[in-house]
């Protein structure tokens, strides 16, 4: 096994040292993990919470790694929130489908939203929460399933925005992480 | 639409019964988005939580907010294990299960990163349903093959056969499709 690099990211009183990895030849990007870090997702709740648009009716965000923090951020909001999947259930009902252009490693993944959650943005003001921001391509497909599902998107939240890109201007992010 | 009523941790559902396969259709719990719920189940399996418990372990995705929330509540640690391996995962181990309900299999995949959170520990999984066992069965596999020890499953529900190895807070009938 090879000993990693790591890279130094700080959330609040919090830091880690979070492995670099190699995403494409040349470029390489501290790797954030939320999930399974108890307190990094706290610390990132507690600061996002301020964040959260006053008018903000519920939360939306997507699975995996930015459940532990939707749902502690949905505790200190008292919002209810709800989550799109990334895979067809055998349950879903007549769900929304929306295809994401992604960047990790040029996979694009696909987006599942169960018709009785869709009902639940309908007529809602909502802010969409994510952990980490990079092109804005996953955020774009939340806030296009907001749209479809009849809800009006009021807030785009991220604990980390990666790199610069145009879609800043619209996501309020608490730090950004480089690509080096 | 049919529902079945539960009363778990002090809190009341009414869970929406649906169908899964052609002849099973099942009561489905979401914790995903319901947070109240979740927080009433992690106090209450804190207080089961089975004696010398190191770390936690727990399948994604649905019972994910509520290994945070037990997290916080005991202090322990927890790691996820994911469906799928992940581009960026460092020398991951998985194991495939095949689900009985739905007959197809289904990987389950530590990161390496995580596996030393688990060797020579002693680990309780968390889940929410507990049916046929399948993939208890293959998480329980997964975590002794490296190193770690299971001294107990800690579940919302346990489905169709009641089962003794699994600290479950309730039980959950398997239901017929609607004619």
């Amino acid at each position: 096994m090879t000993t990693l690099e790591t890279y130094p990211i700080t959330v609040g009183n919090v830091t880690r040292h979070v492995p670099l990895v190699e995403t494409l030849p040349g470029m390489r990007i501290p790797l954030v993990e939320f999930l399974g870090d108890t307190e990094l997702v706290e610390e990132a709740a507690r600061l996002l919470a301020e964040k959260v648009p006053e008018e903000a009716e519920l939360l939306f965000s997507l699975e995996c790694s930015p459940v532990p923090l939707v749902h502690r951020l949905a505790q200190l909001t008292e919002l209810p929130y709800v989550v799109a999947r990334k895979r067809r259930r055998a349950y879903m009902e007549d769900p929304l489908i929306q295809e994401v252009p992604s960047l990790t490693l040029g996979a694009s993944d696909t987006l599942w939203l169960d018709r009785r959650w869709a009902e639940r943005i309908m007529n809602r003001k909502v802010t969409l929460v994510m952990d980490v921001v990079s092109s804005g391509g996953t955020m774009k497909a939340l806030d296009r399933l907001v749209q479809r599902a009849g809800g009006s998107v009021v807030g785009r939240l991220a604990v980390f925005q990666q790199g610069k890109r145009e879609f800043n201007g619209e996501v309020t992010y608490l730090y950004e992480i480089p690509i080096l | 639409m049919r529902t079945y009523a539960v009363e778990i941790a002090g809190v009341r559902r009414e869970l929406p019964i649906v169908q899964v396969g052609e002849d099973v259709a099942v009561a489905l719990l979401n914790l995903l988005g319901d947070t109240e719920l979740t927080e009433a189940v992690a106090e209450e399996m804190a207080r089961r939580l089975p004696e010398g418990a190191e770390v936690l372990v727990t399948p994604e995705v649905k019972a994910v907010p509520l290994a945070h929330a037990l997290s916080v509540k005991t202090g322990l640690p927890y790691v996820v294990a994911r469906k799928t391996a992940k581009p960026y995962m460092q020398n991951p181990v998985s194991r495939e299960v095949v689900s009985i309900t739905t007959g197809k299999p289904q990987l389950l995949v530590l990161d390496g990163a995580d596996v030393s959170k688990i060797r020579g520990k002693k680990v309780v999984i968390v889940d929410d349903v507990v049916s046929t066992g399948s993939t208890l069965k293959g998480l329980r596999e997964l975590i002794e093959s490296v190193g770690g020890e299971v001294i107990g499953v800690l579940a919302v529900f346990t489905e169709g056969t009641p089962r003794d190895d699994v600290i479950a807070l309730g039980h959950l009938p398997l239901f017929k499709p609607e004619e």
